[in-house]
């Protein structure tokens, strides 16, 4: 399915040719030329992925984003930051503490930004809401998650974790993807923890099957009967 | 912070800010006089210089608010970019790389030691100039002499919480100073 992308800024010219160059590289582009109107657009539809200019005249990103969140703990979907002005450390700061996945300083060669659009994208499936596969049903924002009408007594991230694999089932998550998604900002070299999630996840379930190692890549959640 | 630098970046930043003015110059020039004679500015040199004053502002940016460019260097690409990402949502001028390239002014490399397997000599030695932090998934002296032999500012063993990668980072460019 092709991604699809809002690129809010508030320079009809910036937007539009970020948005050609998206547009080129196969995505369906969207445009909002204020924070006002990206809100109006995401009620009607959710984007995959948003780029949002820093300093626009109506809000700054900060607050675009905390609308997003409303109330929430994440942005449903990824946003990066698009800017023109480097930031000071403390604002970017401010960044990631309210959902920003990933920054782009404006003038940034156009392979470099497509990296970071499809990295971004990567995590387009939201942990969040609740996630029903056969008998296994997860509601990590509840902590909650359960096999039949057994409940399964799992710690915070390896419950983000059997939700996250749980939402994407059938499929192969990344441990790169994992360690992003449920460790956060944390540093690489959670392989580990990883792997005692993992260990914690197949004893509370305590039937076999559920989750495939697979070598080398990541996990995968196989329904079971 | 802000744009007291202090002295001893004043002539670099006045020499970036010199390098960016010409190059302005010059793509101006170039397009005057393509539009005098109504002909079509060559896109090739123009783009080329764009790309030089860009590269130039983000030198004068470095220097006068302080920003710290930091190159990842990791044979898994993904896990690379992601300590990368980490580090611009910080605040870093991180980029990620599964070989080693031409170093930005001031750029501080933390290296994977999974990368030094196959290294050659030429990029030993660059790395050795660079004196990266490294990063390893195991503390056996072999992999602290190879360290060292890098001579590397920071020795972190994983799981490294990405607050000792700043602090390590702090300490590195504090060396630059």
């Amino acid at each position: 399915m092709t991604a699809k992308l809002l690129v809010v800024d508030d320079e009809p010219r910036t937007a539009e040719l970020t948005a050609e160059i998206l547009r080129r590289a196969g995505y369906m582009v969207d445009v909002a030329s204020s924070g006002t109107e990206a809100l109006e657009r995401v009620r009607v539809g959710t984007p995959d992925l948003m780029l949002l200019d820093y300093e626009m005249p109506d809000m700054e990103a900060p607050e675009v984003l905390d609308s997003l969140r409303s109330g929430g703990d994440r942005v449903p979907f990824p946003v990066i930051i698009l800017t023109g002005a480097r930031h000071a450390p403390a604002d970017q700061v401010v960044g990631i503490e309210r959902g920003a996945t990933d920054f782009i300083v404006k003038g940034t060669d156009r392979q470099v930004m497509l990296a970071r659009v499809r990295g971004a994208l990567r995590e387009r499936s939201p942990v969040s809401g609740a996630v029903v596969r056969g008998r296994l049903q997860v509601n990590a924002s509840r902590g909650e998650a359960r096999l039949g009408v057994r409940q399964l007594k799992l710690e915070r991230r390896p419950l983000v974790m059997l939700q996250l694999l749980a939402s994407r089932s059938g499929e192969v998550v990344p441990r790169a993807e994992l360690l992003d998604r449920v460790w956060g900002s944390s540093y690489q070299g959670f392989e580990h923890s990883l792997e005692q999630a993992v260990h914690q996840i197949r004893r509370e379930l305590r039937e076999q099957g559920w989750i495939e190692t697979v070598r080398g890549i990541g996990y995968r959640l196989v329904i079971q009967a | 912070m802000g744009l007291d630098t202090g002295s001893s970046s004043r002539p670099e930043l006045a020499a970036a800010l010199h390098r960016l003015r010409s190059t302005l110059a010059r793509a101006k020039a170039e397009l005057e006089l393509a539009h005098t004679d109504g002909e079509s500015p060559p896109p090739d040199r123009l783009l080329s210089d764009l790309r030089e004053a860009l590269q130039l502002l983000g030198q004068v940016e470095a220097i006068a608010l302080s920003i710290v460019p930091v190159l990842v260097l990791d044979d898994d690409e993904r896990l690379g970019e992601l300590t990368a990402r980490s580090l611009r949502r910080l605040g870093y001028d991180a980029e990620s790389g599964s070989r080693l390239r031409a170093l930005r002014r001031g750029e501080i490399v933390v290296l994977d030691l999974g990368m030094t397997a196959n290294l050659d000599g030429a990029n030993r030695a660059a790395l050795r100039t660079a004196r990266p932090i490294v990063v390893t998934g195991s503390a056996d002296p072999q992999s602290r002499a190879v360290a060292d032999d890098l001579g590397a500012t920071d020795y972190l063993v994983k799981p490294v919480e990405i607050d000792d990668l700043v602090a390590a980072i702090s300490r590195r460019a504090a060396l630059n100073r």
